[in-house]
């Protein structure tokens, strides 16, 4: 279904032809402007949302993730104006009285933090992708984002 | 059975060990792993041990917020530590078995997950007292094994970073322990006190008889082999835990009662 997203648009919109190096997966409505954002993922399960247009990258967590942590209790976020390395551990997930660390996908600058994990830690589960988001990090080098699994390659990861 | 799985090594300490120089310890085993693993020759490890007293704090207790809680335990003859596992305040000392395993759960094929993994632990100690003490445990909520719902006998903690875990868990084999236990809300659990499995049989029970089995009962729900190391052969891990060993022996005896306990 994606792949002929992909091959129909791509004929149609000329935008799309140049972006050689990052094949879009989705198109999205961003207060009425079309922004093209791309979904990668790490073999410890973290997701990164990357934005062209605004060079941020959403960092989450996967729903795989969520369901093989438990009931989340408690989120431990980076500090806003941190600098992050990949794969620095940039906070932490507590569930079933495990803490497990998670890693920073891409290296960047954290620009916003998602507050609301504080007293809502179980949006992680219900909502790991969207809105249990954990923070923003606005790259500094997006071309990180080629060594990490696209969609089909993470699923394929973890299922034996 | 994955019977393609190495075995896991474990090591039982003969003498009750300092807490903070045990985590040191795990650090280490930790760090050792996690570069071994690169090569594909790390080994799981599973350390069975007992604390001499000491209360220590998890990840979500900012160490302001434990600061009242640390003088006043520390002026009662225990250690304090904070760390970095998962769960709330709790106690160690002698008259109770703490387990370390420090596996790689990407081991296992699909790799394991912390729920499951949590799961395990918490069956293995179910299991351990069905078998060993026909003691039912009381089904509970919260992550652990109660005799009954205002009973803990045993408690779980861990921290898992690139799919490699370090703490682990606790149980409770005698009274000894007890009256350490009162003096703190354990868990974060304030209607729950601490019972053992001394205190259910109403007869003395020898510790180290728990081991060997405890040690099969692990290797059961964990689909693994159990074997003992000989930490005189075994490289860096082995110099690692000799020296711990050494430095047991070394500290001397311990308060087997709070000092001066203003609750009984």
């Amino acid at each position: 279904m994606q792949s002929i997203l992909r091959r129909t648009l791509a004929s149609s919109n000329p935008l799309l032809r140049c972006r050689a190096s990052l094949s879009p997966r989705a198109i999205s409505r961003h207060f009425g402007f079309r922004t093209i954002v791309t979904k990668r993922y790490t073999a410890e399960h973290e997701c990164v949302a990357f934005d062209e247009t605004t060079g941020l990258g959403v960092i989450s967590i996967t729903d795989h993730a969520q369901s093989s942590l438990g009931d989340v209790v408690f989120v431990e976020l980076p500090q806003v104006g941190t600098e992050v390395s990949q794969h620095d551990q940039i906070g932490a997930v507590e569930s079933v009285k495990a803490a497990s660390d998670i890693y920073a996908p891409v290296s960047g600058k954290v620009e916003e933090i998602n507050e609301t994990l504080a007293d809502q830690p179980g949006l992680l589960n219900k909502s790991p992708e969207e809105e249990g988001w954990l923070c923003k990090i606005k790259l500094s080098n997006p071309s990180e984002l080629e060594e990490l699994m696209n969609e089909e390659e993470y699923q394929a990861s973890y299922e034996h | 059975m994955s019977s393609s799985l190495p075995p896991v090594f474990y090591h039982f300490f003969r003498t009750p060990l300092p807490y903070a120089r045990t985590l040191v310890l795990q650090e280490q085993l930790h760090a050792l792993q996690l570069s071994q693993r690169r090569l594909g020759v790390h080994k799981d490890v599973l350390l069975l041990l007992e604390h001499r007293p000491v209360y220590t704090a998890g990840r979500r207790q900012h160490e302001n917020s434990v600061r009242d809680e640390k003088l006043r335990l520390t002026n009662i003859g225990a250690d304090f530590v904070n760390t970095l596992r998962g769960g709330e305040l709790t106690y160690h000392g002698p008259g109770q078995i703490v387990g370390y395993p420090l596996l790689d759960l990407s081991r296992y094929s699909p790799a394991m997950g912390i729920r499951d993994y949590i799961c395990r632990l918490q069956k293995t100690l179910e299991l351990h007292l069905r078998e060993g003490h026909g003691i039912k445990h009381s089904a509970s909520e919260h992550t652990g094994v109660f005799l009954n719902p205002t009973t803990k006998v045993a408690s779980i903690g861990v921290q898992v970073r690139h799919r490699l875990t370090t703490h682990g868990f606790s149980l409770n084999i005698t009274e000894e322990p007890l009256s350490w236990f009162n003096q703190i809300v354990a868990c974060g659990l304030a209607d729950v006190r601490a019972g053992s499995i001394e205190g259910v049989e109403g007869r003395p029970i020898s510790l180290m008889d728990e081991i060997p089995v405890l040690i099969e009962r692990f290797g059961k729900l964990y689909e693994r082999e159990m074997v003992e190391m000989d930490p005189n052969n075994e490289g860096e891990i082995g110099r690692a835990i000799l020296e711990v060993e050494e430095i047991a022996r070394q500290a001397g005896p311990w308060a087997t009662e709070p000092i001066e306990a203003p609750i009984a």
